[in-house]
């Protein structure tokens, strides 16, 4: 198994496993409109173990999330949503959704600082619903009537990221304790205008993370919105879909 | 003159543009009627009755007919003279009223409201970039101005074609654009006609008549009257951009850019349609193009740095990496303001940047630019892989074994980052104990890690090897993980492996005989402990290099024994007959297993596909029909095309072949084919879209993925499927146009088989009327939004839908060459294509086309027997033919001919 982020050229076999395993289905164009709009956040867990037959063998996948940002949140409040996610049944019980979830949480976090991330699951799912409640540790926040073509409820999810932050600002201390210091001073002029604080480090070396994620407090970031970015046309047909 | 009431009207609050305009038309043709009543007055005084040969007279005019200097005089100081005065001081006041500020303006609010919708409203500019435009509602002083620009200008003849607009009906052409913009074409195609009743000959009126035809689908009607509004107005833009987007609407893309270049050159400042041009030519791959026209709309607009990215991406694309890279340079340094670290289109362009500097093979400035530059970038995780992978390109191990530990902490399930660690650290590859701590320790870190503990056993080999592989299956087992086995399967190449796992997972059977693991037991969970081994043991003996079907069964056997509810185990089972040749059953048996678990899609595909290979069609259907959207018009297959699902799509055609309904495998093939197309198209809206959204690395992976897009072995397969199909239609002819013959059908299986798809067509034709019917009644009552929809639909409407026209064809070998193309294009290494050109073409007598396909197969393998029989074939068809051929033709043959093998 490997875990990595999604390519355009995984997309024909991520939209194989979401038809094979999933009644929610989406066509093309609407993985693409996920791949080129946050390529960041979306990732999948690849058999790398089949001995390919022919030069052309593209990688199996038995598990994706896809994932975006909200793009106008109702809240003002940059947040993450998990479109879909799903393992093949054969490959079940080696924790791949968790593993997919969390690394598309951090990065909602780093590259988008998304505060929360939201989802919906199917009432009935109590695999999906123990998975986001008792391990990842989402919250049900309402249930919504009707959510599903076939009629089923869902419940609306939420899981705060601000822990991630918090980590991420952890480690930035622990590995920059050295380093930062020299730093401190030539940035903080640039950082001014982020009301910053003195815990507000500047990312070094390999492991540092996104800075603007480590800021404190509730700093608004602009989003750009509506039609301006041309989204319109499938951002409705994501609607349509969820219906 | 009214001149006077009107300008104290604007201080009446009633601010009459309308009166205006009354007034300035009548004053104007007041002047023009007078001038000219007076003159022919004048001139032809009607004395003497009319002379019809004074019209044919040329010279001067008598001199007693010449008009009196004195009256002349009067009437230009009374009349005219005045008259243009009082017009020209209205002008001017107008023009004062019109360019100043209106606060009392009673429908600003309005307007306000108006402009702030069209900032939510939907667009698909790629369909209509009319749509784009917004045409708000205008305010009274824009209005007034509008009537002014036209009263001051020039006044055009009406006899000269094109004709000309009043403002009336330039107000109408432009509802008629909104009308278009809104899609109530109904509506605009009334409010087009009514412009085109007065002005049959208004070639932009036309032009967008034709638009909204087109989007009704009435595409013939729209290109007839594009051409004519074309012929009628050659120099008008809107013409010409039209008939342009006529053409790319219908994927005619190369007679769309002409169109375009066409419009460019009758009005070079239009963004839009230079915008439209640019995506074609990326589109079409035409990057020196493209490179122009980006180069045009960077000067247009050089503040904006999206079109800097975008003529970076231009030369990127057609692969001038250098010039890429100094244009994202020169833009850089035009910037003077430091941007903030949450502008992600910044980040995004300096990582893209540095994706550019690597790709010139330049790593260490690669690196360098890494450090400086991108620290602060947003995507985190590219920035450390990329650093990594610098570091280790540039052999600076200490550094990249710490980046790459820095990686395997985010993410320990990926095996690249141990791969390019255990490089980095230059552990000798035989050094499986050293080796082995690396992954160890990253196993200790995190329990739920899976690939710390299973890459080991890639390179352990004996005790080592025996030890972790026990100590993984027994975890494994413990858990009940159903994947245990497909994880595994690859290390069967390694005879020592093969040999070693069944008897541990039989020694874990021992062990726990009886027991379902202590977890198992207690949560009574039979899929682990006891279970899992059977089930791995029932896959050992399943699998191709290990197979043992008789054992196989035995061990499923025992598994479902232990839990008789188990889907994974039935499934199992369901595969053993597949590999003893009984379809029947294993269709059964996998239906079997979909009932134990109703509600999961997954082993309700997989009876699907069961059915498939036992060729029962409509039984699989159904299948699929339990989890496809019921409200889809057309049913499950309608919903499973629309959802591109290919898998189906192929599996089905299949089976109908085997059936010997050659019109449904045709039809199927062809979607997948059309499905392919639309998958290309769409990356049309991304050239764009991604310049908006900044993600210009991922934009230049699509890009280049969609040039490989046919590679796919899911066009490959069906393809495949279609040539050998016509390959076999050549061979044996149908007998009538919707024949049903199969390629391997004799006899009374044949006739039966007939018979059998003839009844299953019926019934195929039944359910979808009657889910026609039924969508009918779904929908009774939808108002406007519909009948759009209608018309959507109305151009959908399959007019083949059993294939029985593709069924048809005389011309099975022309047919096959729309799928044979893509498959010796794009998967030539595939031998399989290359014998199935060798095939297509020996039939249709190119010999230098078969032999290439030859050859091709022949470096692919050259010890295939099928390779070498066509060989054999092609050099005795030249025996008979190569008389007929070109000297020189026939020389490269035989030259070429005589370096292959058996021929």
């Amino acid at each position: 198994m490997d875990i990595r982020l999604l390519r355009s050229s995984d997309i024909p076999l991520i939209q194989h496993a979401n038809i094979e395993n999933l009644p929610e289905n989406y066509f093309l164009k609407y993985y693409l409109y996920h791949a080129l709009s946050w390529p960041q956040l979306s990732f999948v867990a690849v058999d790398v173990s089949r001995p390919p037959k022919t030069p052309y063998d593209y990688p199996k996948i038995v598990g994706y999330v896809l994932a975006k940002m909200e793009e106008e949140p109702a809240d003002g409040v940059q947040h993450g949503h998990i479109t879909s996610l799903s393992v093949m049944r054969t490959h079940r019980r080696l924790g791949i959704a968790e593993k997919l979830m969390r690394q598309s949480q951090l990065a909602m976090v780093e590259t988008f600082g998304g505060r929360y991330v939201s989802l919906h699951v199917r009432v009935s799912n109590k695999a999906a619903i123990h998975l986001y409640r008792d391990t990842l540790g989402f919250m049900t926040e309402k249930t919504e009537s009707k959510y599903y073509a076939d009629g089923e409820d869902a419940y609306c999810m939420k899981l705060d990221l601000d822990f991630i932050r918090d980590q991420i600002r952890e480690e930035e201390e622990d590995d920059d304790a050295g380093e930062e210091k020299k730093k401190k001073k030539k940035n903080k002029g640039a950082e001014g205008e982020e009301g910053e604080d003195v815990d507000e480090g500047e990312a070094v070396g390999d492991v540092g993370r996104d800075p603007a994620a480590g800021s404190k407090g509730d700093q608004k970031i602009k989003v750009k919105v509506g039609r301006s970015l041309g989204v319109g046309e499938l951002i409705e047909k994501d609607e349509s879909k969820h219906s | 003159m009214p001149s006077l009431g009107f300008g104290e009207a604007r201080h009446d609050a009633t601010f009459v543009t309308r009166a205006s305009d009354h007034f300035l038309r009548l004053s104007r043709s007041s002047i023009d009627d007078t001038i000219t009543q007076n003159l022919n007055a004048l001139e032809t005084p009607a004395r003497a009755g009319f002379d019809p040969a004074s019209t044919s007279r040329l010279g001067p005019r008598p001199l007693s007919h010449q008009i009196d200097a004195a009256a002349c005089s009067t009437f230009k100081h009374k009349v005219l003279f005045p008259t243009w005065q009082v017009r020209s001081d209205v002008l001017s006041y107008c023009s004062l009223v019109a360019t100043s500020p209106d606060p009392d303006d009673p429908e600003r609010a309005l307007r306000e409201a108006e402009h702030e919708k069209d900032r939510e409203r939907v667009v698909d500019e790629r369909l209509d970039p009319y749509s784009a435009r917004f045409f708000p509602r205008e305010a009274r002083t824009e209005y007034l101005a509008s009537i002014l620009r036209q009263e001051m200008g020039p006044r055009n003849s009406d006899t000269m074609a094109p004709q000309t607009l009043s403002t009336r009906e330039a107000n109408l052409f432009r509802t008629v654009i909104r009308y278009y913009e809104d899609k109530q074409y109904k509506r605009g195609l009334k409010a087009a006609e009514q412009i085109l009743k007065r002005n049959p000959k208004h070639g932009d009126t036309m032009s967008m008549k034709a638009l909204i035809l087109n989007a009704q689908g009435k595409t013939d009607e729209a290109f007839a009257l594009a051409k004519d509004a074309l012929t009628i107005d050659m120099k008008s833009y809107i013409c010409w951009h039209v008939y342009g987007i006529l053409y790319r609407t219908n994927k005619n893309f190369d007679e769309a850019i002409k169109a375009y270049k066409f419009a460019l050159k009758l009005e070079p400042d239009s963004h839009q349609i230079q915008r439209d041009l640019a995506v074609l030519q990326v589109q079409m791959r035409d990057y020196q193009g493209y490179i122009q026209s980006r180069f045009v709309m960077l000067k247009a607009r050089p503040q904006l740095r999206q079109n800097w990215t975008a003529l970076a991406i231009a030369y990127h694309l057609d692969g001038n990496l250098q010039q890429a890279e100094n244009i994202l340079n020169t833009y850089e340094k035009s910037v003077t303001t430091t941007p903030l670290r949450t502008d992600f289109e910044n980040s995004e362009a300096l990582l893209y940047k540095n994706t550019i500097i690597a790709e010139t093979g330049d790593i260490e400035r690669a690196l360098e630019h890494l450090e400086s530059s991108c620290k602060n970038c947003l995507d985190r995780l590219a920035v450390m892989e990329l650093r990594a992978r610098y570091l280790a390109q540039l052999g600076r191990k200490e550094d990249a074994a710490k980046a790459y530990r820095a990686l395997l902490e985010r993410n320990s399930d990926h095996p690249d980052y141990y791969k390019c660690l255990v490089d980095a650290l230059g552990i000798p590859t035989d050094d499986e104990a050293a080796l082995k701590a690396v992954y160890d320790e990253y196993a200790a870190k995190n329990p739920r890690c899976d690939a710390a503990k299973r890459l080991p056993l890639d390179f352990l080999s004996g005790d080592l090897f025996r030890t972790a592989a026990k100590a993984y299956l027994t975890l494994m087992f413990d858990k009940g993980v159903p994947s245990t086995f497909a994880n595994l399967k690859h290390l069967y190449s390694d005879a020592f492996k093969k040999e070693s796992l069944p008897v541990l997972a039989e020694e874990y059977l021992k062990e726990h005989s009886g027991s379902s693991g202590a977890e198992g037991q207690a949560n009574g969970d039979s899929s682990k402990g006891e279970g899992a081994a059977l089930y791995f043991l029932a896959q050992h003996y399943n699998y191709y290099l290990s197979r043992d079907l008789s054992r196989a069964t035995e061990f499923v056997e025992k598994a479902i024994e232990l839990d008789s509810k188990n889907v994974d185990f039935h499934m199992t089972k369901a595969r053993i007959f597949k590999h003893q040749g009984e379809v029947a059953k294993a269709a059964e048996a996998m239906d079997h297993a979909r009932l134990l678990d109703t509600r999961d899609r997954y082993i309700n595909s997989k009876a699907a596909k069961y059915q498939l290979r036992n060729d029962e069609n409509e039984k699989a259907l159904t299948t699929m029909g339990l989890f496809t959207r019921a409200e889809t018009v057309g049913g499950p297959l309608a919903d499973l095309t629309d959802m591109q699902c290919m898998w189906f799509l192929t599996e089905d055609g299949e089976a109908w072949q085997r059936r010997g309904d050659l019109g449904l495998a045709l039809k199927r093939y062809h979607t997948v084919f059309n499905i392919f197309d639309i998958w290309q198209e769409d990356q049309f809206d991304f050239h764009s879209f991604s310049l908006r959204k900044g993600q210009i690395r991922a934009y230049i992976d699509l890009v280049r993925w969609e040039d490989q897009l046919r590679e796919h072995p899911f066009y490959f397969r069906a393809a495949l499927d279609a040539v050998n199909l016509y390959l076999s239609m050549h061979d044996k002819p149908q007998n009538g146009a919707n024949g049903v013959e199969g390629s391997h059908a004799n006899g009374d299986d044949a006739a039966e088989r007939k018979k059998a798809a003839k009844k299953a067509r019926k019934e195929a034709q039944k359910a979808e009327r009657e889910a026609a019917e039924k969508a009918a009644k779904q929908d009774p009552n939808k108002g406007g939004a519909q009948k759009s929809k209608d018309a959507e639909d109305a151009k959908k409407k399959d007019d083949d839908p059993n294939g029985a026209k593709l069924a048809a064809t005389t011309d099975p070998l022309g047919d096959a060459m729309k799928f044979l193309w893509h498959l010796l294009q794009f998967s030539p290494k595939n031998i399989e294509g290359q014998i199935a050109g060798f095939e297509v073409f020996i039939r249709r007598n190119k010999y230098l086309l078969a032999l290439r396909c030859l050859k091709a197969a022949l470096a692919i393998n050259k010890g295939h027997p099928k390779v070498l029989e066509q060989a054999t074939r092609l050099r005795k068809a030249l025996g008979g033919d190569l008389g007929s051929l070109a000297p020189k033709v026939k020389e490269v043959i035989e030259s070429e001919l005589a370096s292959v093998p058996g021929a």
